[in-house]
């Protein structure tokens, strides 16, 4: 929670501070002359990335946002590609590169994204447009302590080089909210500049991070650190990017004696205590139980909290050693402890993907799908929805929805499904009386179970008697539509409305 | 020449007050000024006897030595008393009757001494739209009588805000009315239309203001005739308005504006086993229901509701209906729907609560939520769900580990804080009484599983005995639980008649 509205926090000030940057005259910390004279011997590995997006309307499914401009910077990687963060092109209808010096631009496209990690690759459509800038190598080694330099450009095209401390490293929850990766936390007086969206963090001139959030009242800087840009660069050599792998377990602490008793563990204190398994993720497919305590990964033991030993970081939550570590398709032996009795059982990697979820936590560049019927508005339920009621959509969204997206889970255990909704009515001669219906799960259509926005397009095509018969979970529980009326009606409907179409399906 | 009119004026306008600012009469000979010392039950420290205050109301004398008022004017109260205008003592006072859910109080003096010369009031009807009236009280505390006057703006269904759940109807009017006029007499003729109880703070909306009209006082005296209050009474069920012709025509009805769907039953109620999800009525006692739910009654257009509103506790109220498209009628035997309750503000009982290792297990309600500013998704999905998801069939009590009192045992299940019980041992807790009892099973230790996915909290009963008096002292833990009331009542028996 708090570092969600610290992210929200970067955004907003960062939009303003796009407007203003250029009437205000920076108080720029500028290079030790010793250090801008190896820089600029050759040209920084930067370019700047001008993106156009246009986010879809969840709330007028049929329709986009308007667009806006988003100014940002972007690491020159070996092969010709820019290493930018996924956060800068969601939603992406343009992307530009400028050359920093020369103010130069091409078209890019978008060539790999991965938002769980906040990462992606853009190549420019001219060859040659990186000519003459050194491409940055990873610099893997960072440790805490370690003075990282925060690069950003003056307008002019001057780099400004901020020096920041390293002073925590840790596992945290990235912006998509859905996995936890090792992340590096900074002090840093860094400012605002109009290309602060992504920053690169650099150590002897090699790309050690890439700003993930920044709390400018705190001047603390959370970033993607350089083994996770290179687990995603090595993923993205394959034909079809694979993602992260994840094991779809929660677990929890063993300090508690009692607990430890509970579970049969006698020995040594260690380990953590599984509290569900996703059915139908690598955990579950492996064996791994409720219960069980997970007391190594390979090699490495679990202390009672969740922590192994790093090499270079020391204590760590042990999901590094599969996210940062692993690769989709290893395999990994995972040593667990069941009712007091060792086990080793082997878990495949897998990634667990946007469209595996029940309620999709980001699917940010596909159009959202949509069912018109009448004037009833049917949608998929989905995080990205969900996201339409602003920062606070965890408070202020449809509560009953908010449930089922947290929960989602453990109400749905099979899975393999999507939530369809009525989401709201549009006034028309069909929808007299039901104006007022709005955020409805919907169960049943026709007399079939309806499990996704195709299960309902192909309910329809068999009304009973004439009526379209639509069972909601909550109240009204039921309301129904004349076929020939609502076919009478479409045109004007749409027209009216101004509705591009009346569906959009899978 | 000067000082004559001036005196001549003075007279005039004497004389003017005299005849037209008291239309009423001497409504000094009736009012009250009631000052209640309440204690405020403290749900974070429910051992605590809670903290106490003081508020001030008005009341009006009505016939048989009674008073009345608002029930939120002597809530909670441990010690009342009445005083009169132009005498200055001040008299002790007990309650008779209170009904919390449509606000109204009955107060008794003992004093006879305090009778003499008061007048009981008589009460009129509901008050024409537009037409004055007045409003008497005290309000901000002031030690005379105040009055205002306004004209009705509104009759309408409106929420009780003292229960927090209740909608009865309301009569809106624009006299000025504030804190301290609750309680007070709303009066048109010379006789009561109407009781002050509630209006919005200043930036909400001003000159809007609410008393409660003489059909909801009048079933309260008739309610209480046999000795005891009983509550509302209620179908228990949720509907949705017929308005749409296709669903109208596909449910078999006339196009004659008349119906409405029921939409939920819950089981607990007077409906339970005899009306069913899709059911549309079309009558209640005779009066046909239009399809936007409003019934022709007593001369008015009513919510339909208002019809069952009247009756009592045990009375009967005759359903027509139409099921799959077949004609019945059914006789419900109208109760109250306690899983409602919880919902709701509660008054003058003492917070239940079990303390067991220094965790404080406490049941669902609107005042613990609010005491906490519990904001846990399940816990708030639990309670808004309570009734609608029927929840409460299986948890009759949602049993929620409210807090923890920090000691040795229990310094590793901070995580647990907001969690709701679920089983202990393999046992469903339904009730506090199920809690406080499973603690009491001999056992070598207690596995209690919360609802969803998470792990058990595990407690070793030797060890809770041993930090028991630890916890205790430390935490000035006087009694350990208070299981006083009983569980909810059983829903009566709905008969059916086809």
């Amino acid at each position: 929670m708090n570092i969600r509205t610290l992210l929200v926090f970067f955004i907003t000030a960062l939009a303003t501070s796009t407007m203003v940057a250029a009437k205000k005259p920076a108080a720029v910390q500028k290079l030790p002359p010793s250090i801008q004279g190896v820089v600029q011997a050759k040209e920084v590995s930067l370019v700047r990335v001008n993106v156009t997006g246009q986010p879809f309307d969840y709330f007028r499914p049929w329709q986009k946002k308007a667009p806006f401009s988003k100014r940002a910077l972007g690491a020159v990687l070996p092969h010709d590609r820019v290493l930018v963060t996924a956060d800068l092109v969601q939603n992406q209808n343009y992307v530009e590169l400028e050359r920093a010096e020369s103010g130069d631009k091409t078209a890019a496209n978008v060539a790999v994204v991965d938002y769980e990690a906040n990462l992606a690759l853009l190549e420019p459509i001219d060859k040659k447009f990186l000519n003459g800038l050194q491409p940055l190598e990873l610099a893997l080694d960072t440790v805490v302590g370690d003075r990282l330099n925060a690069w950003q450009l003056e307008a002019s095209g001057t780099l400004v080089v901020t020096e920041g401390i390293v002073t925590t490293i840790g596992v945290t929850r990235y912006p998509a909210d859905v996995g936890d990766f090792l992340t590096y936390r900074l002090s840093i007086p860094m400012q605002y500049r109009d290309n602060s969206y992504t920053v690169p963090l650099v150590k002897n001139n090699k790309l050690a991070a890439l700003l993930l959030r920044f709390d400018p009242r705190g001047q603390t800087l959370d970033a993607i650190p350089a083994p996770i840009i290179a687990h995603f660069l090595k993923d993205a050599e394959n034909e079809k990017y694979p993602g992260f792998p994840s094991l779809g377990i929660s677990f929890f602490p063993t300090r508690d004696p009692q607990l430890r008793s509970y579970a049969g563990e006698t020995g040594k204190p260690g380990g953590v205590y599984i509290t569900s398994v996703e059915p139908g993720l690598p955990a579950a497919k492996a064996g791994v139980q409720a219960g069980d305590i997970i007391t190594a990964v390979g090699d490495h033991e679990i202390d009672q909290n969740g922590n192994y030993v790093d090499s270079l970081y020391g204590k760590l939550e042990f999901s590094n050693l599969i996210t940062s570590k692993q690769f989709v398709g290893d395999s990994v032996p995972l040593h667990i402890h069941r009712a007091g009795k060792p086990l080793t059982l082997t878990v495949k990697l897998e990634h667990r993907a946007e469209e595996d979820y029940v309620v999709p936590p980001y699917n940010v560049d596909d159009p959202p799908f949509y069912y018109v019927l009448g004037g009833l508005i049917f949608q998929e339920l989905s995080r990205q929805y969900l996201k339409e009621w602003g920062a606070n959509w965890q408070k202020d969204a449809p509560q009953d929805f908010v449930y089922l997206d947290r929960f989602q889970s453990e109400i749905f255990p099979e899975g393999k499904r999507r939530v369809v909704i009525l989401s709201q009515v549009l006034p028309a001669n069909n929808t007299i009386g039901y104006d007022d219906f709005s955020y409805l799960v919907v169960n049943k259509v026709n007399g079939k179970e309806i499990r996704s926005i195709g299960d309902l397009a192909e309910a329809v095509k068999t009304p009973v008697n004439g009526f379209d018969v639509i069972e909601t979970l909550d109240d009204p529980k039921q309301l129904e539509l004349s076929v020939a009326e609502v076919a009478k009606e479409a045109e004007a409907l749409q027209k009216n409305y101004g509705l591009p179409a009346l569906q959009r399906l899978p | 020449m000067h000082r004559i009119r001036f005196l001549i004026c003075a007279l005039a306008l004497f004389a003017v007050a005299h005849t037209d600012a008291q239309p009423n009469g001497q409504i000094q000979n009736s009012l009250v000024r009631i000052t209640s010392t309440e204690v405020e039950p403290d749900y974070r420290a429910p051992w605590n006897s809670g903290s106490i205050g003081r508020g001030v109301g008005a009341g009006f004398v009505i016939d048989g030595q009674r008073i009345l008022t608002n029930a939120h004017v002597v809530s909670n109260s441990r010690y009342l008393t009445v005083e009169r205008e132009n005498d200055p003592n001040k008299y002790p006072a007990s309650i008779q009757f209170v009904a919390h859910d449509c606000d109204l109080a009955l107060l008794q003096v003992a004093e006879p001494n305090f009778w003499k010369n008061m007048k009981p009031l008589g009460f009129g009807a509901i008050p024409t739209l537009e037409s004055t009236v007045s409003a008497y009280g005290y309000p901000i505390g002031g030690e005379r009588m105040s009055v205002t006057t306004g004209i009705v703006s509104r009759i309408d269904f409106n929420l009780y805000t003292h229960s927090g759940i209740d909608s009865h109807l309301a009569v809106q009017i624009s006299a000025q009315i504030n804190p301290g006029n609750s309680g007070g007499p709303v009066m048109q003729n010379g006789k009561v239309v109407g009781v002050a109880f509630q209006g919005y703070t200043g930036d909400v909306a001003q000159g809007v203001a609410y008393m409660i009209p003489t059909p909801v006082i009048h079933r309260f005296l008739k309610d209480i005739e046999d000795g005891h209050y009983d509550r509302y009474v209620d179908l228990g069920i949720t509907y949705s308005k017929l308005q749409n012709p296709a669903q109208r025509h596909f449910l078999g009805l006339e196009d004659d504006d008349r119906g409405i769907l029921v939409s939920t039953v819950i089981d607990a109620g007077p409906c339970g086993k005899v009306l069913q999800k899709g059911d549309v009525l079309l009558s209640i006692d005779g009066h046909p229901i239009a399809s936007d739910a409003f019934v022709d009654y007593e001369g008015g257009r009513v919510q339909m509701p208002e019809v069952v509103e009247r009756k009592f506790k045990g009375d009967t109220v005759k359903l027509d209906l139409v099921r799959n498209k077949q004609p019945m009628s059914v006789d419900i035997k109208l109760g109250s729907v306690w899983p409602y309750f919880m919902q709701g503000h509660n008054y003058d009982t003492r917070p239940r609560y079990v303390v067991y290792g220094g965790l404080i297990f406490q049941p669902m309600s609107l005042d613990l939520l609010e005491a906490y500013r519990i904001s846990d998704l399940r816990v708030r999905h639990a309670f808004d769900f309570f009734v609608s998801e029927q929840i409460y069939r299986e948890h009759p009590e949602v049993i929620i580990l409210t807090n923890i009192l920090p000691d040795p045992i229990n310094t590793y299940v901070s995580a647990f804080r907001s969690a709701i019980v679920d089983e202990i041992n393999g046992q469903k807790i339904k009730t506090l009484q199920d809690l406080a009892r499973a603690f009491e099973q001999p056992a070598d230790r207690f596995v209690v599983k919360m609802i969803g996915d998470g792990p058990p909290l595990v407690l070793d009963p030797k060890k809770v005995e041993e930090a028991r008096e630890r916890i205790k002292t430390r935490y000035n833990v006087v009694v350990e639980q208070n299981l006083d009331e009983q569980p909810p009542a059983k829903a009566p028996v709905a008969t059916a008649e086809k």
